[in-house]
């Protein structure tokens, strides 16, 4: 994905105070965090804060980062993370989007998810591609539990290896795999009830 | 879920293969073995089929645009602070100003400052009115103020004048003050004298001590007028002269 000598020397010279290199930094991966910080937080207004953030972030830590340890794309990925995790732990949502199925069973009173979801007509396994589906998938992405949301973000729509995604979460592979196949299932069970419902 | 064994393969290694399974990695006899897990075991077969629909689902998901402006607000926000950085720490170049500037923002400008105040306008605005007000009901016209001779000569003139006019007017009052006297004291002269009041009389009184009393006390006040009489023309009974007629004039003065 990224030529390794390029890029540290892109870094090179943004730590050296060049701020067209800078910029080419910004103009190659603000499309990735934001999509990265969209699909976890949910809005687009956060996703804007949040990718802001994570470039102040990237601007002021810059100078640590070592190309030997690793790819530019997984430092960045890993900052992406860790900030979207601290964002999350701020605004207290590990409560609201806890596990879809014992979310069900401690609120009672809760709306279920398929009145919150707009009526659908397409069947489950056809490939989604209207605008409406799209954000009933993400719609039914932000309600599952934080730790399998991450891993499936990355995995499947960032196209990161597992081995990426072990070090950017900080966990083995296998815990990796564990989790985004359980990450998988939670979201297909959540939109196949969602669909019996509404058909 | 239970670590239960189906066609020798366990759910747990049947998981860790399912992702390579999805990715199409898996090949040989360990695909084999999975294909036979998934179609035998209960809880695996369901599993495999929810992660696949899952995954396909999130395959269908596109890559949305970020919003415009989000690159120039990026930049805004982590260039602009080191270029404000820099800016702070090098040496600002004082321009010159002339003495006549320092003074208008030393002493001017405070106190415009303090005048532009919205109290103070309205201070200003109701005294100017108050002002106006009381020229117009004295009479004082604008053409009046600028028909004003300033001239020392004029001004002098003007001085000289005024003090003359007081001079006479005092004058004048002095004249007739003193011809109001005169002719009071001639009316005065003129005027028959004042009958003095009568004794009440004292209804059902048998002792007459309280009220003896209370005249005496009065009269030692002096605010009870007493009037007193004396002769003043020959006795009534005057022996010597037998021929001429009789006057008898009584004057009453007022003792106050």
């Amino acid at each position: 994905m990224e030529d390794v000598q390029v890029v540290a020397m892109l870094v090179r010279r943004c730590i050296a105070g060049d701020a067209a290199a800078w910029e080419e930094i910004v103009q190659t991966y603000n499309r990735r965090i934001y999509n990265i910080c969209y699909r976890f937080a949910g809005t687009s207004d956060d996703a804007q804060d949040l990718t802001q953030e994570v470039f102040i972030r990237m601007y002021r830590t810059l100078p640590s980062y070592d190309h030997s340890k690793g790819a530019f794309v997984t430092w960045v990925t890993t900052i992406t993370r860790n900030l979207l995790v601290d964002h999350f732990r701020k605004t207290k949502q590990d409560r609201m989007t806890d596990s879809m199925d014992t979310a069900a069973s401690d609120h009672e009173d809760a709306q279920p998810l398929s009145e919150q979801i707009p009526d659908q007509s397409a069947p489950p396994d056809a490939r989604v591609r209207s605008r409406e589906v799209s954000e009933t998938v993400h719609a039914a992405l932000a309600k599952i539990s934080p730790e399998l949301r991450e891993a499936v973000i990355l995995r499947d729509l960032q196209d990161m290896d597992y081995r990426e995604i072990a070090t950017v979460l900080k966990v083995p592979e296998g815990t990796v795999k564990s989790r985004i196949n359980r990450g998988r299932a939670e979201l297909a069970r959540l939109l196949q009830r969602t669909y019996r419902q509404v058909m | 879920m239970p670590d239960h064994t189906s066609n020798g393969m366990q759910h747990n290694e049947f998981e860790q293969l399912l992702s390579d399974a999805l990715d199409g990695t898996l090949t040989g006899t360990q695909l084999d073995r999975f294909q036979a897990h998934a179609q035998t075991c209960k809880a695996c077969g369901p599993l495999l089929a929810e992660a696949e629909a899952g995954r396909n689902w999130l395959k269908g998901l596109t890559e949305v645009e970020p919003p415009a402006k989000l690159v120039a607000n990026i930049l805004a926000s982590t260039t602009g602070v080191d270029t404000q950085r820099l800016r702070a720490t090098a040496p600002v170049r004082q321009p010159r100003i002339s003495w006549l500037e320092h003074v208008q923002a030393s002493l001017l400008e405070p106190i415009w400052a303090t005048v532009r105040q919205p109290r103070f306008a309205m201070s200003f605005g109701m005294a100017f009115f108050a002002l106006s007000v009381g020229l117009t009901v004295a009479g004082v016209k604008p053409s009046d103020i600028r028909a004003i001779d300033l001239r020392p000569t004029a001004i002098r003139r003007t001085y000289y004048n005024a003090q003359a006019r007081v001079v006479r007017y005092v004058d004048n009052a002095r004249a007739v003050y003193e011809l109001q006297a005169a002719l009071r004291g001639i009316k005065r002269n003129l005027t028959p004298a004042e009958p003095g009041p009568k004794q009440k009389e004292h209804k059902n009184d048998t002792t007459q001590q309280p009220e003896q009393k209370q005249e005496r006390n009065y009269s030692q006040t002096g605010e009870q007028l007493i009037l007193a009489s004396a002769p003043l023309g020959p006795s009534v009974f005057d022996s010597s002269n037998p021929d001429l007629p009789v006057v008898s004039v009584t004057t009453y003065r007022r003792l106050v």
